[in-house]
């Protein structure tokens, strides 16, 4: 779950956790170091216990004073540990090893027999047998303290007996959960507070440098740059190094993105200006030819008035073609007429006798035609020029005018080698512009696009190769992009 | 303060003296306390100090001791003036003492002895006879009711001291109740005044005990003084004390004591205690 959070909540919360943590660790290991100690500091109590009692209760043994000794036992049983709660308890044996009083006479009854006898399940020595202090330790931690209480001049006149039962050892985890709990809440009330200050401040830099680069390519560069903040922190600075350089690298890019569109923009303007060349170009040679006849035969009236026809509507297939090609220069065309057939032949006889090719037309108009004849012109001119030069020599090129209610189709098939359908793509795409036969079928290819209609290659034809350009007859010139 | 460590202040502070009104240096008399009244409230000990310093016209206070024999020697030694004590040690010593004043404890100068157990000890101890292997507690080895009697006891059902487990002395009779009550000893020999004394007063260590046996009546543990002491305010102070019942705060303080009054007494009294400490080896009036 903590891996879902934002970095910038995992590390003041990462630090709170790892506070409060470190506070339970610590509180548990002293827990567990001072439980460990309680048993030493038990002994050490009892030790102090046994030698205060062996001192107070030396004249009244020797003085026989049962009742001295038992006042002694009882108004010092508070030091012996575990005695207030029963589970301790002192007597002071007398030379024999019995009871010559005890702090819980209950328990440990006057004239009872001690030393010799057997307690818990274990013999203990005689009171001939204890020297020095011996200290008995039961199974379950319990132990038991037996001290001589020696006169002055070295006579063993009683003991001092002291039993602590194991509860006395165990440690207090009531007692020590207390501290334990308040150094939990000082640590939640102060330290975690104070992690989560400095998680925030450590993630502060981060937070910054999130936002610069959220920012990079929408915001000023240089100022990104100076918002980049600096520290002594090698991370940090090692971060905020890879930032600089993202943003520096990031305007080389767009830098490189706005010459590559400068390029492209140059490079649509050379294919515009081909186009147009290659436009204008393409019926010149028969108006070139079209002059010559003029020149020649211009004596003849039918031959000139056939010939001046001919140059003004290839003229104005010219200023048409350039109106198409300029949006902003909008100039009224005409309808196809069958005519324009026999023109656009006139035009490409030139060129078609120069590669001695035969050409062949004809024509199925069964409906009225109404689309615009520049457009369909500029096509059966471009077709017919790409078909001469691909059928060869003494090639064969054939055309169709085909019209009906619903469309216009113009299909001219040559002889020459058959032509494949990746080639044919090849050869529509803009960048093969450059190649003058591909440029003609780009053309057609858009604006068949351009008035909804479609250019294709007929894969079903043999012997060479069909294509077809059919747009819808109608008069509305161009469809909606 | 509980009475016990009172007591031990009191003990502690050598021949201190309570504090009472102020009068003439070297007009005083001084009364010895021993353990057969609760002699450690401090407080009462000084209102009744100031009540017979205001009757007597000296100044009146009060020397605690915890022993008896303690008390007797402050007496032969002129230290103090008055001694109230056991009637055991006065009949012993009796031809160097003179009887001062008796008091009346139910309007009578007698008292028991009780013999006490632990608080449900009764399948254990039902008698003396049951003494036998037993822990038994004295007060004072000068105290009638704490020693004497249960010697007479102990006699008449055959008990000799090493038939017992042990015995020790309490050093007073509440002590002995208190011993009694911790289990400490298996029975205690207590003077029933101040066994029902502390009953009345609702102390714990009553409450864990229970009498076993009442002896026959005897003597109230007289106030002496010294034969041929001669004390000047003696008189007055004897005056003082029996006149005690006839004014509230003297009534007031009786009450307190738990007794009814004193009266001068006679040494026949006391003659019980003395036929009785005859027949006891080592009581000093064996003939």
């Amino acid at each position: 779950m903590l891996r879902r959070l934002p970095y910038r909540v995992q590390i003041p919360l990462g630090l709170s956790l790892a506070v409060l943590i470190t506070a339970l660790l610590v509180t548990t290991i002293a827990a567990r170091i001072s439980a460990r100690t309680a048993r030493q500091e038990t002994l050490a109590t009892l030790d102090r216990a046994v030698v205060l009692l062996i001192a107070q209760a030396r004249p009244m043994l020797a003085a026989d004073d049962t009742w001295r000794v038992f006042s002694l036992l009882r108004d010092t049983a508070a030091l012996i540990p575990g005695a207030e709660s029963k589970h301790a308890r002192g007597a002071v044996l007398d030379a024999d090893g019995r009871v010559f009083a005890a702090s819980d006479p209950g328990s440990l009854g006057t004239g009872l027999q001690i030393l010799g006898a057997s307690l818990h399940g274990r013999k203990i020595s005689s009171a001939a047998e204890i020297t020095e202090r011996q200290q008995l330790d039961q199974d379950d931690g319990a132990i038991v303290l037996i001290d001589p209480i020696r006169s002055e001049d070295g006579q063993t006149i009683g003991f001092v007996f002291v039993e602590v039962e194991a509860p006395v050892f165990a440690p207090d985890w009531a007692a020590l959960a207390k501290p334990a709990l308040i150094g939990v809440l000082m640590a939640v009330m102060f330290l975690v507070p104070i992690g989560w200050w400095v998680g925030n401040r450590m993630t502060r830099p981060v937070a910054r440098i999130v936002q610069i680069i959220e920012r990079i390519g929408h915001a000023d560069a240089a100022s990104l740059h100076a918002e980049v903040p600096r520290t002594a922190d090698p991370e940090f600075s090692r971060i905020g190094d890879a930032v600089h350089q993202l943003i520096g690298e990031l305007q080389e890019r767009q830098k490189a993105e706005e010459r590559a569109l400068s390029a492209e923009r140059l490079a649509a303007v050379g294919r515009m200006t081909a186009a147009v060349a290659h436009e204008i170009n393409n019926p010149l040679a028969g108006l070139l030819t079209a002059t010559q006849t003029l020149r020649l035969h211009g004596d003849s009236g039918p031959i000139r008035q056939r010939t001046v026809e001919l140059l003004e509507r290839g003229l104005q297939q010219i200023r048409t073609t350039v109106a198409a090609l300029l949006p902003q220069a909008r100039v009224e065309d005409r309808p196809l007429e069958p005519g324009d057939l026999d023109d656009v032949v006139t035009l490409v006889q030139a060129s078609a006798s120069r590669q001695d090719a035969h050409l062949s037309t004809r024509t199925d108009i069964e409906s009225a035609l109404r689309v615009p004849s520049a457009v369909l012109r500029q096509v059966m001119l471009n077709m017919l020029l790409n078909a001469i030069k691909a059928a060869g020599g003494d090639g064969k090129v054939e055309a169709l005018l085909k019209a009906d209610g619903d469309r216009v189709q113009f299909c001219v098939a040559n002889s020459g080698g058959a032509m494949t359908s990746e080639r044919f793509m090849e050869l529509l795409t803009a960048e093969s512009g450059q190649d003058p036969r591909g440029f003609g079928l780009w053309v057609c290819h858009e604006l068949a696009n351009h008035y909804g209609g479609r250019f294709e290659l007929d894969a079903m034809h043999s012997g060479g190769t069909r294509l077809v350009f059919c747009i819808p007859n109608r008069e509305r010139r161009e469809v909606q992009a | 303060m509980d009475r016990r460590n009172c007591l031990q202040l009191l003990a502690a502070a050598g021949n201190s003296v309570i504090g009472l009104p102020t009068f003439a240096a070297g007009e005083r008399l001084r009364i010895g306390l021993t353990a057969v009244i609760l002699a450690d409230q401090v407080a009462f000990l000084s209102r009744w100090g100031r009540y017979l310093s205001e009757r007597v016209g000296c100044e009146v206070s009060f020397v605690a001791r915890d022993s008896y024999q303690s008390i007797l020697n402050l007496l032969a030694s002129g230290q103090i003036d008055v001694a109230w004590i056991c009637g055991y040690p006065y009949v012993r010593y009796e031809a160097s003492l003179s009887l001062f004043a008796v008091p009346l404890y139910q309007d009578r100068p007698e008292y028991q002895s009780y013999l006490i157990r632990p608080q449900g000890g009764a399948a254990a101890i039902q008698g003396w006879a049951d003494l036998r292997g037993k822990v038994l507690a004295y007060s004072d080895p000068l105290s009638n009711s704490g020693w004497l009697v249960a010697q007479v006891q102990l006699a008449r059902v055959r008990l000799r001291s090493r038939d017992l487990k042990r015995s020790f002395f309490a050093h007073g009779h509440r002590n002995v109740a208190e011993a009694v009550a911790a289990r400490l000893a298996d029975a205690g020999a207590i003077d029933g005044y101040v066994w029902e004394t502390m009953r009345q007063q609702g102390m714990a260590a009553v409450a864990q005990t229970e009498v076993v046996w009442k002896s026959a009546f005897f003597g109230f543990p007289p106030l002496v003084t010294k034969q041929g002491a001669g004390n000047p305010y003696a008189a007055g102070l004897q005056a003082a004390l029996l006149a005690m019942p006839q004014d509230e705060t003297g009534r007031e303080l009786l009450r307190a004591l738990n007794l009814t009054g004193f009266t001068k007494g006679t040494p026949a009294i006391f003659d019980s205690i003395l036929q009785q400490a005859k027949t006891v080896p080592g009581s000093g009036l064996v003939s």
